[in-house]
């Protein structure tokens, strides 16, 4: 007897209607990992390295999909698990079914896709995580993220941190500030502005710029992300805007995996990296770093530029551009299991992980006796930061880093 | 689960006691990601398998008092490490408390002078040798499991690893440890007084009782480990061959030649090969005559490792082997610490891809039986694949066990589409089990030259295999285990008690 | 290197190389889409993601010689003396 010809599929006792759906969609990615259950992305888990908890690690993530299939598992049973989980990517890089035969098949392990349904099948069905609720209302009131707590933030001040810099709203290129960016960590997006503006590169600013919507799509509040969404698109096309420039890789996959979902080839803004933007303009010449930053370094790859995207060499380019630094580098593949914990909502829902994760993040610069931890990424950098202090180390942006070098006097907020 | 609500209360009432909250674990998923290992695990079957509770012990001093009140209320216990084991060692089959030692991964001593290390046994070697590389030492032991199992787990398997020839397998590489009996009392093993001490003749032998028992023994916590140099050197040739007989007498030649840095070979079939088109890009684009592959590995300084690869490349020479290349040699051997099958290599009799998990069986062969336990086992899969698309041939290694070539790590990777196994699929594999496993025996073999012999089917056959040694081996469990806590279950051992 | 939709969307066109598998970048094989029709079928893959799997795989490997072995010996340079040496840059021997 063959299965396949006439053999009937195993019964499904799934109990409604959008589970079954849902099971539908991912039942093979997640058998996929199912069946393997090697388990070679345990370690390069960040949540996994600070709890060691298999019931919060991908294969579990995965695994409990499969019982949900054959109705032993509810998404009630599950939702609470999937918070422990920072979108990092690095369990479905290292899982053999994507770095050794995803692009062959053009089938990879999709934990963060899975993660992120999973919380999104949870808040359909008014399961809530209380903190990422209060979250993602308070988002979608002051269409920024709440990042100073309960203060502070409305669609008034998203360009207070550029008062001063003369940016114009509106034109070809677009910049785009993250939240944490626009009014808390401030200086980063100054030292990206002033940059361009040293190179002669032109830019403006939104009309109305709204969170990018990426938080609340991690956090499974995909009707209001979709709505974020349409509205900074319209924003973008009403102003003239051609091309986005970004400086946050948090942004960085919403407009190029989230927006090209919700919009397909209608999609027609073209995404630039700040980073490599950058990077191309040291690399001809246009800007030449000369003031000597006498720090010893290393540099912190975020998650979701080296993970989740592959790029991890624009910002090398850019530090050994620096005159002065001393740097000590740790590669890439190394830096899969590095974290700081600061992605996927964790923060929100659970600080103490995130503190750890930081935490251990800080003690692997710290072993280089290096001063100073540089990110390129803003949500990694205030986690960082608070770490960083028990331990002297300085946690510094790529960007503030080379503005300091192009003699540009940064100023904003870094806490 | 086997307990009803009531004894859970009173079982976790009793481990509060001694464990924080977040030690303790109850919830659904926190069962039933502790009721597997990888495939194929019956996944219509699943439900059977739930420990009732888990817990997450962080010292030696919390397993023994976990240990001791199951003991005293009479509940299983399971240890569970990395949770890769290929035999079901770690998944309950009567409920009971889960021992999960993950959080025990600290390193608590390098000790580069006299070259060894002291674990916990919730690390993994990767992330060992990454802070021994510090000290430009490496912990040797190779699974093919590397980045993911566990030194715990390596014990309770008695382990196999890629560069044993070299190195020694875990039994050589684990020097002794802390190990918690099933009374909960706090034992120390290894060869005699059993810290630093790699030879001893005081005493019965006691280390090896307590590995590869599966977790039937008791539950190991800390562990004094062996340390070499890390390597300076490394060199992987392959070699392709037009049929499996050149490849047999070569990869033979290799293993018996005596070279000091040689870490292992490697003999793949013809299915293997063929396996290995479906996805491999090294191996997509060769010529079809190419039907077998062989290839050997060497560690050690540059100046020993050249010309022992010089002998080695001569004597595949004299096989008529073809060099597979730098690259190919290279990349290859750098997938194999941590590639095994993938699931999308499944494919039906029309040649569709359908994901499937992989199931590995082994034995330990003399080189003389290669070839004939080869086709046997061949031909009990394609048994199997007549009666059903749920199972796929992916084909066959050899890989060396010793640094002589006595003895030959034979495996075949079966693939399973656990998505259409049924009952009347499961009871084929299991018999198919009990058939590889046959023929391993028929051929003076070992059931396992890794992975351990207790899933369902091939167990049937390990008192064949040891004779009256396995009623020493139910003597021995009821002495140590005299109320049946330990992994019940497993190996056939209730037979100590009946 | 930019993001644009339509770029990520447009593959290079494939090239067959055995019954069962092609290949689109350079170096980059797929299987033939015809097998995966039935039970499973693939996902949406931008360019970017085969591209970045690709090259990751590539440092993986390089990193897990280093984890192993300080230097990596090439089997070529071992070869015995080889009178007819095959051009396709495997070495016969
Ligand atoms: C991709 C892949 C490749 C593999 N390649 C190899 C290989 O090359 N060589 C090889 O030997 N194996 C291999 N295996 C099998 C597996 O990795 C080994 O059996 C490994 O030793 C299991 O370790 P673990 O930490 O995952 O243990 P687990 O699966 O958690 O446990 C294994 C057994 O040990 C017991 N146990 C766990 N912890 C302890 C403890 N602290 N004290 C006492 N007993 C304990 C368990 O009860 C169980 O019976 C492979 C597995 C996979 C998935």
């Amino acid at each position: 007897m063959s299965l396949t010809d006439g053999g009937a599929e195993p019964e499904v006792t799934v109990r409604d209607e959008r589970t079954q759906e849902f099971v539908a969609e991912w039942r093979n990615a997640s058998y996929n990992c199912y069946s393997s259950g090697h388990k070679f992305c345990r370690e390069v888990c960040p949540v996994m390295q600070v709890t060691r908890n298999e019931s919060w690690t991908p294969t579990a993530f995965h695994a409990n999909v499969v019982a949900m299939e054959r109705g032993e598992l509810d998404v009630a049973d599950i939702a609470a698990d999937y918070v422990n989980c920072t979108q990092c990517g690095a369990c479905e890089l290292r899982c053999p079914n994507t770095l050794f035969t995803g692009d062959f098949y053009r089938f990879r392990t999709r934990t963060v896709d899975v993660v992120k349904a999973v919380r999104a099948l949870a808040v359909e069905k008014d399961i809530h995580q209380p903190k990422w609720q209060s979250w993602n209302e308070r988002t979608d009131e002051r269409t920024h993220e709440p990042v100073l707590g309960d203060i502070d933030i409305s669609q008034e001040r998203v360009r207070d941190w550029a008062a001063d810099l003369n940016i114009p709203i509106g034109g070809e290129s677009i910049l785009f500030v993250d939240c944490e960016a626009a009014y808390y960590r401030t200086s980063v997006p100054r030292a990206v502005a002033q940059i361009l503006q040293a190179a002669g590169y032109e830019f403006g600013l939104m009309a109305e710029q709204w969170c990018c919507g990426g938080p609340a799509a991690e956090m499974g509040y995909v009707d209001q992300a979709r709505r974020f969404a349409e509205h900074n698109l319209a924003d973008w096309r009403s102003v003239g805007a051609k091309r986005v420039l970004v400086l946050d890789p948090h942004d960085y996959i919403s407009f190029t995996e989230d927006y090209p979902k919700y919009f397909g080839a209608d999609f027609d803004i073209e995404v630039v990296l700040v980073v490599e933007l950058i990077a191309d303009l040291i690399r001809d010449g246009v800007l030449t770093p000369t003031v000597p930053i006498e720090r010893t370094i290393t540099y912190h790859d975020p998650c979701r530029l080296n993970k989740r995207k592959g790029i991890w060499k624009e910002p090398r380019e850019i530090l050994r551009a620096i005159p002065g630094l001393t740097f000590r580098d740790v590669d890439r593949v190394t830096q899969w299991s590095y974290c700081s914990g600061g992605g996927g909502g964790l923060p929100i829902e659970k600080p103490e992980l995130t503190a750890a994760i930081s935490a251990g993040r800080i003690a692997k610069a710290a072993d280089l006796a290096v001063d100073t931890l540089v990110s390129a990424c803003p949500w990694s950098e205030r986690p960082l930061s608070e770490a960083g202090a028990a331990q002297n180390i300085d946690v510094i942006d790529i960007h503030e880093l080379l503005a300091e070098s192009l003699g540009i006097t940064v100023g904003g907020s870094r806490s | 689960m086997t307990l009803t609500a009531e004894r859970v209360d009173t079982v976790v009432h009793a481990l509060r006691r001694v464990l924080r909250d977040d030690q303790i674990l109850t919830s659904k998923t926190d069962r039933y990601n502790r009721a597997r290992v990888p495939a194929p695990f019956p996944v219509h079957r699943w439900a059977e398998r739930l420990p009732d509770l888990a817990v997450l012990p962080e010292s030696t001093e919390d397993v023994a008092a976990v240990v001791r009140i199951a003991n005293e209320l009479l509940v299983p216990v399971v240890p569970r490490d990395g949770g890769t084991g290929l035999t079901d060692g770690a998944v309950p089959l009567r409920g009971g408390i889960v021992v999960d030692v993950k959080r025990m991964n600290a390193i608590h001593e390098i000790d580069p002078v006299n070259r060894t290390c002291t674990v916990g046994t919730g690390i993994s070697m990767l992330k060992l040798n990454e802070q021994l590389a510090k000290h430009g030492l490496i912990y040797p032991d190779d699974p093919a499991s590397y980045p993911c199992s566990l030194v715990g787990g390596r014990i309770g398997t008695s382990g196999w690893s890629l560069i044993g020839a070299r190195y020694g397998h875990t039994r050589d590489l684990v020097l002794s440890f802390d190990h918690v009996l099933p009374t909960g009392e706090v034992m120390h093993v290894g060869d005699g007084v059993g810290q630093k001490i790699t030879k001893s003749s005081s005493g019965y032998q006691l280390k090896h009782l307590f590995m590869g028992h599966q977790g039937t023994l008791g539950i190991a916590t800390r562990a004094t480990l062996k340390l070499f140099p890390k390597p300076e050197a490394e060199l992987s040739p392959f070699w392709a061959f037009d049929n499996y007989d050149d490849a047999y007498a070569c990869v033979g030649d290799l293993a018996r030649a005596g070279v000091a840095t040689f870490a292992g070979a490697v003999l793949f079939d013809e299915h293997k090969v063929a396996y290995l088109r479906r996805d491999d890009e090294a191996y997509i684009p060769q010529p079809s005559d190419v039907r077998a592959l062989v290839c050997a590995v060497m560690y050690g300084y540059e100046d020993e490792v050249r010309p022992a690869g010089k002998r080695l490349l001569r004597i595949a020479q004299s096989h008529g082997a073809r060099y597979l290349g730098d690259e190919i040699s290279e990349g290859d051997w750098a997938a194999r610490h941590d590639r095994y099958a993938t699931p999308l290599h499944g494919r039906t009799g029309n040649g569709q891809v359908v994901p499937m998990s992989w199931h590995c069986e082994d034995a330990a062969i003399n080189y003389t039986h290669l070839p004939a336990v080869t086709r046997e086992w061949h031909d009990i899969v394609a048994g199997l694949r007549r009666q059903s698309d749920v199972f796929d041939d992916w084909g066959m290694f050899a890989y060396t066990s010793s640094d002589n070539g006595t003895d030959w790590l034979t495996e075949i990777d079966v693939g399973i589409w656990e998505q259409q196994l049924d009952d009347r699929a499961w009871a084929l594999w299991v018999q198919a089990k009990r058939d590889l496993a046959a023929v391993s025996l028929k051929y003076h073999g070992s059931i396992s030259a890794c992975h351990g012999s207790c899933r369902e089917g091939e167990v049937d056959l390990v008192p064949d295999e040891l004779g009256r040694g396995f009623q020493v081996m139910l003597d021995l469990k009821r002495a140590l285990d005299p109320r049946n806590i330990m992994n019940p279950g497993k190996y056939h051992l209730d037979r100590a008690y009946s | 290197m930019s993001y644009r939709y339509d770029e990520q969307h447009t593959p290079p066109e494939p090239t067959r190389v055995t019954d069962v598998a092609i290949t689109t970048f350079e170096d980059l094989y797929e299987v033939d889409p015809r097998l995966m029709q039935e039970w499973v079928t693939q996902q949406e893959f931008p360019n970017w993601d085969s591209l970045r799997i690709m090259n990751s795989r590539h440092d993986h490997l390089e990193w897990m010689h280093e984890h192993f072995a300080h230097k990596v010996i090439h089997g070529s340079e071992l070869l015995p003396a080889d009178p007819d040496p095959n051009p396709s840059g495997e070495v016969s021997l």
